[in-house]
């Protein structure tokens, strides 16, 4: 009797220990309650948005004292993953952060619109496009995203070019970089295309110096004309940079994100096509240049008649799930996650492009102050409007391109058709 | 006297060299990075550090609540173990050496098991554990790794016990065991290296699990370790510095444990190959 009474007592006892530890801790409430707000994202634990969380809490604490909010972050390689079975299950968080454009679009049955909770926060912040669906706002902006052309201004120094001046035009742009070659051994560009992202950043970076305002236009709207010589030219360019040696070694095999702004960060490439949140700008890059040592140019025209913009979209945005169970509760969660104040202290310690324009940003350094005077001139990303398909197969084709394997020709012929299956 | 090694070793001790040097590289290589400072890193991630930096291991280990995390995958990965090598050996035993109707058919099941992958399962499970009350609970975590992991051992020791004379269980049970008792003192005994090895591939694979814990603790302080590591990462971004030595701190225990077993485990291999 004693020896059958082992297993068992071990098995209990197995379960005893687990359940011991869950017991200890404080248990979250998936669905949300009304005392309790869960918000999932990939941005709270990063120690350059703790001040941005702070901020946001302290503000929503004040309007609503007695209620709990826990902020979930997750890995981002698996955020979307997560968010669909939670989605499908229909138990998940009450307040989501979103990539903007199609992540969010995607997903848009499954939040609640806000048109009527941000009303007062329509003028504030821009990047509004990037939440929106079929006429209706499914997340209010944190940030702006886009994709200036930085430039280091002490490689101009050294090359004898004034860094208050950079190239307006294609020829001009390569006799700089000849210049800053021939004097300081370095690069003209970091490209990183391991993952296919570099043709994405070019495109959109300088895909307003090729095509004309009407072909721009057309292009954010559906209108691609993929026959265009304009379109190809941009795809001619993309392979001239290589045939050129304007790019640092091996693009095809530098990831993008680290890789290639280390090299620029480090002074081995004078010019990266960067962010202007997260990765890639002119914070990021501090540890190794100085705010005041960093430049931001407008894409040197290549197709006279063509106006050089600044490409962005907005970036990342909270929304609130259809099944929390108060809308409003949330949607003031969001609102303040999206207040002046959180947003000061998000672009103050991440260097964040933020989706308030009314912060003052003066004290960031010229590559912050030339970005944001050109928020209102700029237009939205070239690559941000084709769907996720053709980016794909443009990272194929573009690494193709690089290598010689394929011509311009069929590279475009390619992306029509898949952009046109849709 | 002298020994002479056979030239026909060198030629095997060659590759073989070079095999352990790529497995033990990138260990090295991230141990390395762990050293370094992130200015020293992005000049140049392949040089030596300059010095032993422990800066960024107490930054990984204290930045997510490390110690936590590591007492949740300890705990959480110890009791999937052991039910899991007790569910795993009784099945073997009785797929491989009971006679009953429909036990091919339940071999075959957990066959067909192991080529589901747990994306697919994912979005019923999520239901079913929060529909139980599990979601967030040691326990839930525990029973999701066991049911996920139970086929993969149940066909290991079925196998391994196939390879046991059934003269040897009808003469226990000649001798007046029960069917428990030749589990207990004959197939747990003789199934011992197998139980070892697959043991240790269980709780690798427990130990090495995002998705998983990911999805079923979402609480910040119900994290496992690997999750914790993960969590080191940005969008786009991370300090690499610091996530190596998340990486690194997260292949410790499993490296202790390997150098007190490793006699263990290359016995529990060897007798699974020759009798598998």
């Amino acid at each position: 009797m004693k020896q059958r009474a082992v297993w068992p007592a071990i098995l209990v006892a197995a379960l005893v220990l687990g359940g011991c530890g869950s017991a200890s801790g404080t248990r979250s409430s998936p669905g949300g309650s009304d005392a309790k707000l869960v918000v999932w994202d990939w941005k709270s634990g990063e120690p350059t948005a703790a001040q941005y969380i702070e901020k946001a809490k302290a503000d929503f604490a004040r309007k609503h004292p007695g209620v709990t909010v826990e902020f979930v972050a997750q890995p981002h390689d698996q955020y979307y993953t997560l968010l669909g079975t939670a989605i499908q299950s229909g138990k998940g968080p009450d307040v989501i952060l979103f990539n903007g454009g199609g992540q969010i679009r995607d997903r848009v049955d499954a939040l609640l619109p806000l048109d009527e909770y941000v009303a007062e926060d329509r003028q504030r912040l821009a990047g509004w496009d990037a939440f929106t669906k079929d006429g209706k706002t499914y997340a209010g902006p944190v940030t702006l995203q886009g994709h200036p052309i930085y430039y280091n201004r002490s490689l101009y120094e050294k090359a004898g070019l004034d860094p208050a001046k950079p190239a307006a035009t294609w020829p001009e742009f390569v006799a700089n970089c000849a210049a800053i070659t021939k004097r300081t051994g370095t690069k003209c560009f970091a490209l990183g295309n391991k993952e296919g992202i570099g043709i994405q950043f070019f495109l959109s970076a300088f895909g307003s110096g090729v095509l004309t305002p009407q072909e721009y236009d057309a292009w954010i709207a559906g209108k691609r004309d993929w026959t265009s010589p304009h379109v190809k030219r941009i795809f001619a360019l993309w392979k001239e940079t290589q045939d050129a040696k304007l790019n640092s070694d091996g693009p095809n095999s530098t990831a993008m994100f680290n890789d290639a702004f280390a090299l620029f960060q480090s002074a081995k490439a004078s010019h990266v096509i960067g962010l202007m949140s997260d990765i890639g700008h002119w914070k990021d890059f501090g540890e190794f240049l100085t705010a005041d040592k960093v430049g931001v140019m407008r894409a040197p025209v290549v197709v006279p008649g063509a106006t050089p913009s600044l490409p962005f979209d907005g970036g990342i945005g909270y929304g609130v799930a259809r099944w929390t169970r108060d809308p409003k509760l949330a949607a003031d969660l969001v609102r303040s996650l999206t207040s002046t104040d959180a947003l000061t202290a998000f672009h103050t310690q991440a260097g964040a492009i933020a989706a308030d324009t009314t912060i003052d940003v003066s004290q960031g350094g010229p590559a912050v102050t030339t970005i944001v005077a050109d928020l209102a001139s700029g237009k939205p990303a070239l690559h941000v409007a084709l769907s996720s398909r053709t980016l794909d197969l443009m990272g194929r084709v573009s690494q193709q391109l690089l290598s010689g394997s394929i011509t311009v020709d069929e590279a475009v012929r390619q992306l029509a058709a898949s952009d046109q299956a849709g | 006297m002298t020994s002479r090694v056979r030239p026909g070793r060198w030629l095997l001790a060659v590759p073989m060299s070079l095999l352990a040097l790529a497995t033990i590289y990138p260990l090295v290589f991230t141990a390395n990075v762990a050293m370094k400072t992130r200015r020293e890193y992005i000049l140049d991630r392949f040089s030596l550090a300059d010095a032993l930096r422990w800066e960024n291991v107490a930054t990984a280990w204290n930045s997510v609540g490390m110690a936590r995390y590591l007492a949740n995958s300890v705990g959480t990965v110890t009791a999937a173990v052991v039910l899991l090598l007790l569910f795993g050996s009784m099945a073997g035993f009785a797929l491989s050496q009971l006679r009953f109707r429909g036990s091919s058919a339940l071999f075959l099941g957990c066959l067909a098991a192991l080529f589901v992958p747990f994306q697919v399962i994912m979005v019923p499970l999520n239901r079913i554990m929060a529909d139980a009350g599990l979601v967030d609970t040691y326990p839930g975590l525990v029973l999701a790794y066991v049911a996920q992991f139970l086929p993969f051992t149940i066909f290991l020791m079925t196998s391994y016990y196939r390879t046991i004379p059934t003269e040897i269980v009808d003469a226990a049970r000649i001798d007046g065991n029960s069917v428990y008792g030749v589990y207990r003192r004959i197939m747990l005994p003789l199934g011992a290296p197998a139980l070892l090895s697959v043991g240790i591939l269980d709780a690798l694979f427990c130990w090495n699990d995002v998705l998983i814990a990911l999805l079923l603790m979402p609480s910040t302080e119900h994290r496992t370790l690997m999750v914790g590591v993960t969590s080191l990462r940005g969008q786009y971004s991370a300090d690499i510095p610091t996530f190596a030595s998340g990486v690194l701190i997260a292949a410790i225990p499993v490296l202790v444990i390997y150098l007190f077993l490793q006699r263990q485990i290359a016995d529990g291999v060897a007798a699974g190959s020759t009798k598998g």
